[in-house]
């Protein structure tokens, strides 16, 4: 499947859905270019509500519209709608469990990279984590995407999914599956380390797993699309195998993969787990790729972290 | 209903607010009193509603913006056949339905969750453009606050809403000039509140929030115009019939003793 991005793919995903369901409608806080959603918006022009640039209107106007038995989609850039219309997200949608979806757009620093730190997002998971009753998704490539939106729109109430910004590789073969909730193993080596990688860097958790692979380390690489509800059973056999993890994310390490997956381990399977990640400090402009190296995410620092959490 | 009718309702749901606070021990008691008038007009007059069916989805919608005036709606709803009235003393208390800000999935009638200030018009926009998708011909009323006006939100909802030319979206001004923290005109520059909202492209009108007939014509005039949403700038006393309550921001939060619930009696019982 050509899919460019995350974006394309999970919009083709709804537009596909929209032509089934009338009641589909996206809410855009003038994000409808970044969403992707020009095309949704030439085949149903009178199904996207484009506010201005208002998340927190949006956000309400959303969950006006689903207690009326609407399907709203929000569609806007991760940090402006989960901290720009928090409240709103957490009173109005996930208090009263609206069937409202949310889709942050350029998460995590690769998302953001060169427009600097305003542009950059890596608290949304942890600030939505946080709301009982909201789910969270995180595909890892543009294929994953496409079903990941679809799976989102099968889940009823709220339901929040993390997309890029045209910078995340494909990593999965055609037909990878996805799973809402489920945990999948990427690569098994074996079982000397656990790599839990969530999101659009899982190509330097493979990287990372098969440098480690060569230097005669064998991990398994776990792909966590699902952040909640998350998959405590099948993180629990993995890390029950392994016996040390590491979680790889383009997210501050405090409030999601993360300290998710030590949740976990301190509950089920009690044992060593580093996070890799953006090391709780903002980082500044530059390019994707530098800019992850730069900040907490080379494939050295997951090898350096696994290479740690065996010891 | 004749307006003398109305009226008689309106007291009396101020009344079962001045018992309710008493009795639960907690609320908002003077903020219910400015849009008493507004209410007995919407719930026993206007409004298209069927307390046997609460989600009935052809209905009109209510926003209590101002959430924090609930008991007054929870007094209008218990009357209107939607609980028994004794439900109301449970106000607050954890065994009860009756949230401290109005709750969609716990109360029967309630159409959203309310009580966080400003987001009542956003809310009420979309229901308004939610039904209209659907072919489903209604009216959205919303009563805000003034001093809840404050908050950007409002503003942000109000051009979207002229944008949508949501002339089924009906939103009642309680300008009765006070907020938690004192007087509106003393905390902010929001007065004059029509002129904004005239700039904002909806459709205004100003009237005398305690006339019935007025609140009334407002109403029917609002919806004549199909193609702007409607601000009825209402101006109100806080606290209104309640003797040591009007226009004294006290009220804003506070329970009524024994003697004052008495004094509330006396005050209302011709009126009721």
């Amino acid at each position: 499947m050509a899919l460019k991005s995350t974006r394309e793919a999970a919009m083709l995903a709804i537009q596909e859905l929209a032509r089934e369901d009338e009641k589909i409608v996206i809410v855009s806080p003038d994000a409808v270019a970044a969403a992707r959603a020009t095309k949704f918006r030439e085949e149903f022009p009178d199904r996207v509500i484009e506010v201005g640039i208002a998340e927190q209107d949006a956000v309400d106007l959303a969950a006006g519209l689903a207690t009326t038995g609407m399907k709203p989609i929000v569609v806007s850039y991760a940090g402006f709608l989960t901290m720009r219309a928090c409240e709103m997200i957490r009173t109005f949608i996930a208090y009263p469990g609206l069937n409202v979806k949310l889709i942050g757009l350029n998460g995590g620093m690769l998302g953001g990279e060169r427009e600097g730190v305003t542009h950059q997002f890596y608290e949304d998971i942890g600030i939505l984590r946080s709301m009982p009753g909201v789910k969270i998704i995180t595909p890892a490539d543009g294929q994953q995407a496409y079903f990941a939106a679809k799976a989102m729109m099968e889940q009823e109430g709220p339901c929040y999914l993390r997309l890029g910004s045209g910078r995340e590789p494909e990593v999965f073969p055609d037909g990878t599956p996805f799973t809402f909730g489920k945990v999948r193993e990427v690569k098994n080596y074996g079982n000397d380390v656990a790599i839990f990688a969530s999101g659009f860097i899982m190509d330097r958790a493979i990287a990372a797993l098969d440098e480690l692979h060569e230097a005669g380390i064998n991990g398994t690489l776990v792909d966590v699309s699902t952040i909640k509800p998350m998959d405590s059973e099948g993180v629990a056999a993995v890390l029950s195998r392994c016996g040390c993890a590491v979680t790889v994310e383009d997210h501050n390490i405090y409030g999601a993969l993360g300290d998710a997956i030590c949740e976990v381990a301190c509950r089920l399977n009690p044992c060593r787990v580093l996070r890799v990640g953006l090391q709780d400090k903002y980082p500044r402009s530059g390019k994707a790729a530098e800019l992850l190296d730069a900040y907490g995410l080379a494939v050295k620092d997951i090898v350096a972290a696994a290479r740690e959490a065996m010891k | 209903m004749t307006v003398e009718e109305l009226s008689r309702i309106a007291n009396r749901l101020r009344l079962d607010v001045v018992e309710t606070v008493h009795l639960a021990g907690d609320g908002h008691p003077g903020p219910c009193m400015s849009i008493a008038d507004i209410m007995a007009v919407l719930f026993f007059e206007e409004m298209k509603l069927d307390p046997a069916n609460p989600r009935w989805p052809e209905r009109d919608r209510f926003v209590l913006s101002k959430g924090h005036a609930c008991p007054i709606l929870y007094a209008a709803l218990a009357r209107k056949g939607y609980f028994p009235l004794e439900e109301l003393k449970g106000l607050r208390s954890l065994g009860s339905f009756l949230q401290g800000h109005p709750d969609m999935n716990k109360i029967p009638g309630v159409d959203t969750v309310s009580g966080s200030l400003g987001n009542g018009v956003a809310i009420g926009l979309g229901m308004a453009l939610g039904c209209r998708m659907q072919g489903i011909e209604n009216y959205v009323y919303a009563i805000v606050g003034d001093g809840e006006e404050e908050e950007g939100i409002i503003w942000e909802a109000a051009m979207a809403a002229a944008k949508f030319k949501a002339g089924n979206l009906i939103v009642f001004a309680d300008l009765n000039n006070h907020q938690s923290g004192g007087k509106v005109t003393e905390l902010s520059s929001l007065y004059p509140v029509a002129d904004k909202w005239n700039a904002f492209h909806w459709h205004v009108q100003e009237i005398d929030g305690h006339d019935i007939t007025q609140i009334q014509a407002a109403i029917a005039e609002a919806k004549k115009v199909t193609d702007k949403p409607s601000l009825i700038a209402c101006k109100t006393v806080k606290g209104k019939n309640i003797p040591y309550m009007e226009d004294n921001n006290a009220w804003h939060k506070r329970v009524p003793t024994d003697e004052e619930v008495e004094i509330a009696r006396e005050a209302l019982k011709d009126k009721i």
